[in-house]
């Protein structure tokens, strides 16, 4: 943690007007009092106090309730919001620098549509611009996917957008990446004379392929079972088939990128018979079996709620499927995905306000926040550590001018585990330089 | 114009299993708005001009197609159908200044570097969903552009979106002519991946001046030819009339509003500079991420800008890109318009206005006007629309929230005082479309994903 205390001070100088930050206590203890708290897990706390000792949150209530610790560094967030810091589910950050410069992507291995053993983790770039430019919107945290070339595209990292590399790879082979639809289907060129033509280049390869996977991880698991036994028996080890071990085992979720309702059905199929613990991303076009997503009784990811319609359909039909699905009971997070399929996070930032749109068409507004806070943390594990101001949990914790889904509202200082983050990026540097 | 009773119009899909009930609710609604009333008053809006502030709890009269009254109250005739506006939002149109909907993908005739004699009206489908879909995020007029690959690419259509009328009927009457011109990565790419002129921005600006060289010499073959005329010669041969060229005259005689896609500080002054040397005046750069650069040079031009929210990073001369772009911009003067280059963000412009209040502390009515009377001041119809001023198109959207805002969505979208999209209504919520709308795929930008691939 020293590289975050040394950052501290930097965090503090860097604050800004807004926030008037007493200090005179160097510790490791801040108080942001008379804020909104919008906790996520227990309501709204007008006129909060919320204490942060040691990168955790250790009170949470209104200024009544909540002794404020002698020597604490108090941050008057009057007129503020104060808010657990955003978790996007899907995201390239570190996998891409500029979207046209191919030298600067590692987004998806295309050789292979089977390739559970590309890990996230070996091509995370800590450094990339992209992060500084999203954590100032308030997102804290991050699911880091492959792109979505391939059936199984290789295993997710969870992140947080501060700190050494060690400290943001919070954690690494979280997810399982796979995805199903026409998008996978070995046919570049587009079937024409001299295109190349791999198997699978329908959706029956890739059912086929990904069941005899399965059944063939299963067979190798049996076998590395048995040779445990006889140690002298030299045994090779697989890195496709270790990779699927604990997905098979039903340890750890796959998040399966799908779109039309039917291939949710083909897909979900497969899944269920291999008893995988699924995450579905997101069934854009989904809208009629809505109620048959909601009895796979799995977490759904929206992403893009700005994809478009299909041609028959009413300009809204996208829009509205966060509503739909929780209205179903259905747990969902939304991502900042671009409209069009995963293509880069420069617009991560935007991530609050793609929540606030699907409260424009229905959502409830404490859903919107859920979805991008809590609920993805609980669904890639982290529920007992992130997304909801809560005592215990790491204190990332954003303090902004007004509501945070709203396009109007300016974040005024995020703290990730307790450190008031610089609010610097490339861009912010630029701007600087430009406005003298 | 082509109406229809309703039982004719198709809602294909789960649309069509609205109950029979609400589907003779929307016949009689559809039919009593067969012609749209002359009069129409909005009563209890807050009303946001875009080019005099707003008025809370404001009125709006339209008298046959255009505003005739705007205040605390108005003096609508008692015949005057009342919409009740308690609680909304009333604004003018949104327009896009830069849009490749609706084309199929003929978006770039990039087969040669100079081809400012296609128009894009030629490629125009009026079915196209995308059309429907930004008419549904309130936008009511767009400037259809030729794509980025070109160096000088084609002529644009200005359109009002009057999405189910026959084609003709959604052109914008007597709109001046606008000609998309381009300049960085994206020439370069597509000509110097084929081992052609350009693959540099050397080659880029050189080839410009070519081509204007040819065209003042096509110029002074027919002023040449006019003088002898003129002289009474009955033997002067007429020189041959060329497309092209004459074309790239207008834009020497100033007959073509200039819009030029252009990314970096660098390439502004360039092209300034060109411009300057050929004599024709620049209307716009689009995109001009890095105007924030060279704000206060490219003011004194008089050059507007259309550029986007906060889009960065895409490719390397966007890098620099910074949403504090437009807001620092037009504090150095530069006129500044945000623009979708986009079939999704179309949908949505107002909500990017939006966050120019967050990126620079844009007031609401500068940002608003960066969607509505700026754009139209680039297009060359700010004297037709753009803001509620007496006089003008009545091109008005109703919204349920502050425009400004993620949460507001377009309620009911007028376009010449008629009725074009309403919410409310079943099915799609269009109230002239008829048939089957075309879906033509794709969803990114059209101009940056696209172009020469």
């Amino acid at each position: 943690m020293k590289q975050l205390a040394l950052a501290t001070a930097v965090g503090i100088l860097a604050t800004g007007v807004a926030l008037a930050a007493d200090n005179s206590a160097a510790s490791n203890t801040i108080a942001i009092t008379g804020g909104k708290l919008l906790t996520v897990s227990h309501g709204t706390i007008e006129n909060g106090v919320l204490v942060i000792a040691d990168g955790k949150i250790a009170a949470v209530g209104t200024a009544n309730s909540v002794k404020i610790p002698k020597g604490a560094q108090v941050v008057d967030a009057k007129g503020m919001t104060v808010y657990p810091g955003l978790i996007d589910p899907e995201s390239n950050f570190g996998l891409t620098e500029i979207s046209a410069d191919l030298a600067t992507n590692d987004l998806e291995e295309r050789s292979d549509e089977i390739m559970p053993h590309m890990h996230v983790a070996d091509a995370f770039h800590a450094e990339t611009e992209l992060i500084p430019v999203a954590r100032l919107n308030g997102i804290t945290n991050a699911v880091v996917a492959p792109a979505s070339a391939d059936s199984i595209a290789g295993q997710d990292i969870f992140i947080q957008l501060y700190g050494s590399r060690a400290q943001m790879m919070m954690g690494t082979d979280v997810a399982l990446a796979m995805n199903f639809g026409a998008e996978q289907r070995r046919r570049s060129g587009g079937g024409g004379a001299g295109a190349r033509s791999t198997y699978p280049s329908t959706r029956m390869g890739l059912i086929t392929e990904l069941r005899q996977t399965f059944l063939d991880t299963q067979d190798y698991m049996a076998k590395r079972d048995a040779a445990a036994k006889k140690p002298d028996a030299p045994f090779k080890r697989d890195l496709k088939y270790e990779a699927l071990i604990p997905y098979l085992k039903g340890e750890r979720p796959v998040v399966i990128g799908v779109y039309q309702a039917y291939d949710v059905e083909t897909i979900m199929k497969v899944a269920q018979e291999f008893h995988l613990k699924v995450i579905l991303n997101h069934v854009t076009h989904s809208q009629e079996i809505l109620d048959e997503v909601a009895a796979y009784k799995v977490p759904v990811i929206i992403g893009s709620i700005y994809d478009a319609p299909r041609a028959d359909e009413r300009y809204d039909a996208v829009y509205t499927l966060p509503a739909e699905l929780a209205r179903r009971g259905v747990k969902i997070a939304i991502s900042s995905q671009e409209a069009g399929g995963p293509v880069s996070s420069h617009s991560a930032r935007n991530l609050p306000y793609a929540a606030g749109f699907a409260a424009a068409y229905g959502l409830p507004y404490d859903d919107a926040l859920k979805a991008i806070t809590l609920n993805v943390a609980e669904m890639f594990g982290f529920g007992d550590r992130l997304g909801s101001l809560d005592v215990g949990k790491m204190a990332n914790v954003v303090v902004a001018n007004g509501d945070p889904l709203d396009v109007r509202t300016d974040v005024k200082q995020v703290y990730i585990q307790g450190v008031a983050v610089p609010m610097v990026s490339r861009q912010t540097q630029l701007r600087d330089e430009y406005s003298k | 114009m082509q109406r229809k009773p309703v039982a004719e119009r198709g809602f294909p899909g789960p649309l069509s299993l609205v109950l029979p009930l609400a589907v003779a609710a929307f016949a009689t609604l559809a039919s009593a708005q067969q012609q749209p009333p002359t009069d129409i008053v909005f009563r209890g809006a807050t009303v946001m001009t875009a080019s005099h502030g707003t008025i809370e709890h404001g009125a709006v009269w339209i008298h046959a197609g255009k505003i005739a009254g705007v205040g605390a109250s108005v003096s609508a005739p008692g015949t005057a159908a009342v919409v009740d506006a308690t609680g909304m939002w009333l604004t003018p149109g949104i327009i896009d200044p830069h849009s490749h909907s609706a084309l199929d993908s003929d978006i770039n005739e990039a087969t040669s570097p100079v081809t400012p004699s296609m128009h894009m009206i030629d490629a125009f489908d009026n079915r196209s969903a995308d059309l429907y879909r930004a008419l549904a995020g309130g936008v009511t007029t767009e400037l259809l552009l030729h794509g980025s690959a070109n160096m000088i690419g084609g002529q644009a259509v200005v359109i009002k979106n009057k999405f189910g009328l026959d084609r003709d009927a959604m052109i914008f009457p007597n709109a001046p002519g606008s000609i998309k011109f381009a300049a960085g990565e994206n020439p370069k790419r597509v000509y110097g991946s084929r081992d052609q002129l350009p693959s540099t921005r050397m080659g880029n600006f050189e080839v410009m001046r070519m081509a204007f060289e040819d065209a003042r010499h096509y110029m002074a073959e027919w002023d040449a030819y006019d003088a002898k005329v003129k002289k009474g010669d009955k033997d002067a041969v007429a020189p041959k009339r060329d497309l092209k060229l004459e074309a790239l005259a207008d834009v020497l005689r100033g007959k073509l509003y200039v819009q030029i896609h252009c990314y970096r500080a660098d390439e502004f002054l360039t092209e300034e500079a060109i411009a300057k040397e050929y004599g024709y005046k620049i209307r716009a750069f689009h995109h001009a991420l890095e105007m924030y650069k060279v704000a206060p040079q490219i003011a004194a031009d008089g050059t507007a800008i259309a550029t986007f929210s906060d889009w960065w990073g895409f490719k390397d001369e966007a890098r620099d890109a910074i949403p504090w772009n437009a807001v620092m911009s037009m504090r150095k003067g530069v006129r500044v318009a945000l623009k979708s280059d986009s079939d999704d963000h179309i949908r949505r412009l107002n909500a990017e206005a939006g966050k120019m209040i967050h990126y620079g502390g844009a007031t609401e009515d500068e940002a608003i006007r960066m969607i509505t009377l700026n754009p139209a001041w680039i297009i060359g119809v700010d004297d037709r629309t753009g803001s509620i001023d007496v006089g003008k198109d009545a091109d008005l959207v109703l919204w349920n929230h502050d425009p400004l805002s993620t949460y507001a969505r377009a309620m009911k979208v007028y376009i010449d005082g008629d009725l074009f999209f309403d919410a409310s209504l079943p099915g799609w919520g269009t109230t002239h479309f008829t048939g089957v709308m075309h879906d033509e795929g794709g969803f990114g930008s059209d101009d940056d994903e696209e172009d020469g691939q």
